[in-house]
């Protein structure tokens, strides 16, 4: 792969920061001089729908999307937001998933039931054998505060070594883009994630 | 060369005058900047999404940049307050989502006969795929209708860039152009190189009635006049640099907007290569550019989202050639009409033609997924816990005993529909909820009624009220006064008392509205007073003709934006 392109797709539920996660992808890489594009869904995030991001780094990138069964990475803030997006993933693809569900409205209601975290992993891995599962809720919970998930999950990505970004613009990047009063529990979080990445 | 940037979300990065300076913005982030950097002086927009984050960044530095914005009541006024400015001589723009366009439509095409004088300029941001909207109408017909240019930028990039030119373009013809932005476009970030910040220039109202007035005599001749710029336009675009040619071979491709990108990555997904014509005027179209690249080529393909406009033009062009090219697309079926695109989607159907698959397995991967949906159950955008819209749909099913048929209408509150709530039977566009209330109740023998948002009514709903008192109508409406305009991100409204600047203004009472309309029995509740709304709610329904209740309680996501100039105003008037 040429090491100075990257696509991923970041999902998970209005809320969760998805969108905050990418941008700070997106700017770190902007920051290297790297080009990048980035295309976020508005509008009915604001409701607790699924959310999905996708970023792309690279001169070569022209599409503000992926394209199905190109991702080179897939960070899923919450078990079935991942599977939704698993049309990007092939058997390269690296799969970083949280583990603990929120669960929609139609399982609640009874009208679906919420698949086991058994079931989710084993669909991921008829694309691919690169999954890997993190509580990030705890991680984040531990590291201060609970709403960290996404910059958990951004820590993770970047202890793969596939990302074209270096960890400092990363770091760099969190501090320009948070308010100061949160920017210690996230650059914990962000610490934390990479650890638990490294760990498994 | 991106040292000392003030933090991406911090609006007033659009006001640096630093020319060359590179920023990640969104297509409307992009539209925004170019509006600074054109010397727009008044910018107008009803908000809706996917163009919504042009009016949000704008209202934020307007008062640094000097422009006027507002939030207007509906997209037709909101056009008409821009062109206003404009036959005033100032640089004007104005932004709506597809179907604002609709609204504004009556305004625009015969606004296109008079003319404009300081530069004008309309965003349209489509949906392709009905991301958050009721429909995926395809506005670039709206240029075809009103004869007017229209630019189509496939990223944030060329949003700004064009954005400049449309002004140039406006001012040289003197008439309104268009930007068709779709979702992807306006909500992709991508890097953005800035200009210069140009000085502000206005002009001054000269009166003129033989080209402003529209009565027949003068319209006659406008007509014919736009008609003469239009062929102006026509030779303008043949030398426009948004019309370009690149790579090699005799099949072409022939697209625009969001789908040249896509086009670039399906060619090299089937590993094949091809000239493509890039056209980003797509109206008028550069039909001596065609015609040069069809005679080219022995095949060329359109591609396009949602309906063949280019397709249909570009056949009409083949027919005239002497030479015999098969001109294919979507009409042929090789593309959906409905729909986004993908870099998937393209190659799959240029694949078909070529005859040569791509390095995708996009059947498998299709296949593979089937598999994986089955397992995932569906998260449907839902209200709000605590919100106060809950409590009103929970009114209206006790007080009706769940036997209403509602009208609703656009707004969060169209979820209502959803079960458990189920309130909600019909929804079409802003403000149809009166009308359809009406009709509704001329046939069906259950209590009727109709449900609007507190901006959507101020936007579309004041006609059909009026309507409901003049032909004595006889249902419930009612509107639930969230005190936002909650579904696009908060956007103040009349009934705020502040402006989109945050400047505090005016407030227009919805219950003091209705009695002007005519409606004798008109009513407020609070929602979360469950007895009181559900016996009010009961009388209203007993009543022998039109009858307004409204559900007054701010949204809780006011809660979060503590200390704005909205929240403070919110708490004062409850």
């Amino acid at each position: 792969m040429n090491p100075k392109t990257f696509d991923v797709i970041v999902s998970g539920v209005g809320g969760q920061g998805v969108i905050l996660a990418t941008e700070i992808l997106g700017d770190a890489a902007l920051k290297e001089g790297l080009d990048v594009i980035i295309s976020e869904i508005h509008g009915m995030a604001h409701r607790g729908g699924s959310v999905v991001s996708h970023v792309r780094i690279g001169s070569d990138r022209y599409s503000p999307t992926i394209t199905e069964g190109s991702a080179d990475a897939i960070l899923g803030l919450e078990p079935i937001e991942t599977l939704r997006v698993l049309k990007f993933a092939n058997q390269d693809t690296r799969i970083i998933m949280t583990s603990k569900p929120i669960v929609p409205v139609t399982v609640s209601t009874g009208a679906y039931k919420y698949p086991a975290l058994k079931k989710v992993v084993e669909q991921c891995k008829i694309f691919t054998e690169h999954v890997t599962v993190l509580d990030a809720f705890k991680i984040a919970e531990e590291a201060g505060s609970s709403k960290t998930v996404n910059i958990v999950m951004l820590g993770a990505l970047a202890a793969t070594s596939l990302l074209p970004v270096k960890e400092e613009s990363l770091i760099q990047t969190i501090k320009g883009h948070i308010p100061e009063k949160f920017a210690k529990e996230n650059l914990n979080a962000f610490d934390a994630g990479k650890k638990a990445f490294a760990s498994k | 060369m991106t040292k000392g940037l003030i933090a991406l979300r911090d609006p007033r990065v659009l006001l640096l005058d630093k020319p060359g300076d590179k920023h990640l913005l969104l297509g409307n982030e992009a539209i925004a900047r170019g509006a600074v950097e054109a010397g727009v002086h008044v910018f107008t927009m009803y908000p809706g999404t996917p163009a919504s984050e042009i009016g949000d960044a704008l209202a934020q530095i307007a008062d640094d940049a000097g422009m006027y914005v507002e939030f207007s009541t509906n997209e037709k006024v909101g056009l008409e307050v821009a062109a206003g400015a404009s036959l005033a001589g100032a640089r004007t723009l104005t932004a709506m989502k597809m179907v604002g366009l609709n609204v504004a439509s009556d305004t625009l095409v015969t606004l296109a006969y008079a003319g404009v004088k300081g530069g004008f300029v309309i965003v349209s941001a489509d949906d392709p795929d009905c991301f958050s909207s009721q429909n995926e109408q395809d506005n670039r017909y709206y240029a075809l209708l009103a004869n007017i240019p229209c630019l189509e930028p496939s990223n944030p990039q060329e949003a700004r860039d064009m954005l400049l030119s449309a002004f140039d373009i406006s001012e040289k013809l003197e008439l309104p152009v268009m930007i068709r932005m779709v979702t992807r476009v306006s909500h992709t970030r991508g890097i953005v190189t800035f200009g210069p910040i140009e000085k502000r220039r206005i002009g001054s109202f000269v009166r003129d009635p033989e080209h402003f007035v529209m009565v027949p005599v003068n319209a006659r001749r406008r007509h014919v006049a736009l008609l003469e710029k239009m062929s102006l336009a026509s030779k303008v675009v043949e030398q426009s640099p948004y019309n370009r040619i690149s790579g090699r071979g005799t099949l072409g491709l022939i697209t625009s907007g969001v789908s040249y990108n896509y086009c670039l990555e399906a060619l090299r997904l089937i590993g094949i290569t091809a000239q493509i014509l890039k056209v980003g005027t797509i109206n008028p179209l550069p039909t001596g550019l065609i015609s040069k690249f069809l005679q080219n080529v022995h095949e060329a393909i359109v591609v396009e989202e949602l309906e063949p406009y280019l397709e249909v033009q570009v056949k009409a062009i083949a027919q005239g050639l002497a030479k015999d090219v098969k001109v294919l697309g979507k009409l042929g079926g090789f593309f959906p009409r409905h729909g986004e695109f993908s870099p998937g989607i393209v190659a799959v159907g240029l694949s078909r033609i070529v005859g040569k698959a791509p390095a995708l397995n996009y059947e498998m991967t299709v296949r593979k997924v089937t598999q994986a949906d089955k397992v995932t159950p569906p998260r449907p955008p839902m209200l709000c816990p605590g919100c106060p819209h809950i409590a009103s749909f929970h009114v209206i099913k006790v007080a009706t005993g769940g036997k209403a048929v509602v009208a609703t209408d656009i707004g969060c509150y169209a979820l209502g529909y959803q079960p458990p709530l189920s309130v909600g039977d019909v929804m079409i566009s802003m403000g149809a909820s009166a009308g359809m209330a009406a009709g509704l109740s001329k046939v069906t023998t259950d209590p009727v009624v109709g449900v609007v948002g507190d901006s959507t009514f101020f936007h579309a709903s004041l006609p059909g009220l009026v309507n409901a008192a003049y032909n004595n109508h006889r249902f419930v409406y009612v509107v639930l006064d969230n005190l936002t305009t909650a579904m696009t991100g908060h956007q103040p409204h009349p009934g705020t008392g502040i402006t989109a600047t945050g400047k505090v203004s005016k407030r227009i009472m919805i219950e003091d509205l209705a009695k002007a309309c005519g409606i004798d029995y008109v009513r407020v509740v609070d929602p979360f007073r469950f007895e009181s709304a559900v016996s009010t709610m009961k009388e209203a329904i007993r009543q022998n003709g039109p009858a307004v209740v409204v559900f007054r309680r701010p949204c809780v996501e006011i809660e979060l934006h503590k200390g704005t100039a909205i929240q403070q105003s919110v708490h004062a008037s409850i």
